[in-house]
């Protein structure tokens, strides 16, 4: 037994913080909050590319990668908030929107994680 | 370091509730070692904690932001279908993509269904228990 749920909490909080605050912050930016959510679940797939390009360069180690990808980017994404707001937007019976919304925030990250691996891949 | 007098930096109570909850949620997820169990699970509370009505603002903070929002993770299964990609499993994929958004979807309209009916039997009782004493 490591200290591996130590690595988890630290990063845990921080994630859980910066997600809520950004969101608050974007708001007033945005045509709807729900695009706040996607911007942050996107930025997260980005720097979990980043993190697991490093690990994979042997430059992170096991608890880094732990405090980082499983703590901080796990609870700074969220998929709760996510399905809610797809659901609210579903439930006003705006089924185009809806469904922008939910490959915007599929793709978009599928792509962000996908650029993240890619910038610091070994070539 | 020493803050000017008078002048305690304090961490506003909004980030102490959201943290006390994202606490457990972000262990229940590395515990549970499955992003998609964590995402269904989470999304089951998520419309539990919705279903009554966002009457609680403390609730609200340490429950859905900070629990749900932790338990879940949208980059979690973003790895795993980039995962499904990357080895050529289309039918993995699709399975993920697929259970996640309407296992997500569904479990939140139960919750909020189950969330509705908790709360509404609550209130039964609670004014059973009043009449019972008045």
């Amino acid at each position: 037994m490591s200290g591996e749920p130590l690595w988890v909490v630290l990063g845990a909080v921080p994630g859980a913080w910066l997600r809520f605050w950004l969101v608050n912050q974007l708001e007033p930016w945005l045509p709807r909050r729900h695009w706040g959510t996607v911007l942050v679940n996107v930025s997260a797939c980005l720097l979990l590319g980043l993190v697991l390009g490093l690990e994979g360069r042997g430059l992170l180690s096991s608890g880094g990668v732990t405090l980082l990808a499983t703590g901080f980017l796990g609870s700074f994404s969220t998929l709760s908030t996510f399905l809610a707001e797809v659901q609210g937007v579903l439930g006003k019976g705006e089924w185009a929107q809806a469904l922008g919304l939910a490959t915007t925030a599929v793709l978009g990250g599928l792509l962000a994680l996908l650029m993240g691996l890619a910038l610091v891949s070994v070539r | 370091m020493s803050a000017p007098m008078g002048r305690r930096w304090r961490v506003p109570r909004e980030l102490l509730l959201v943290g006390a909850g994202a606490v457990p949620g972000a262990l229940l997820r590395w515990w549970l070692q499955d992003p998609l169990v964590a995402n269904l699970l989470g999304c089951l509370l998520f419309g539990l904690l919705m279903g009554p009505g966002a009457a609680r603002p403390r609730l609200l903070l340490v429950g859905m932001v900070g629990f749900c929002g932790s338990l879940t993770t949208f980059s979690g299964w973003e790895l795993q279908l980039q995962q499904a990609l990357q080895h050529g499993r289309p039918w993995n994929l699709l399975a993920l993509l697929g259970g996640t958004l309407a296992g997500g979807l569904g479990g939140l309209l139960l919750g909020m269904g189950l969330g509705r009916g908790l709360a509404a039997l609550g209130r039964q009782a609670l004014k059973a228990l009043r009449a019972g004493i008045g």
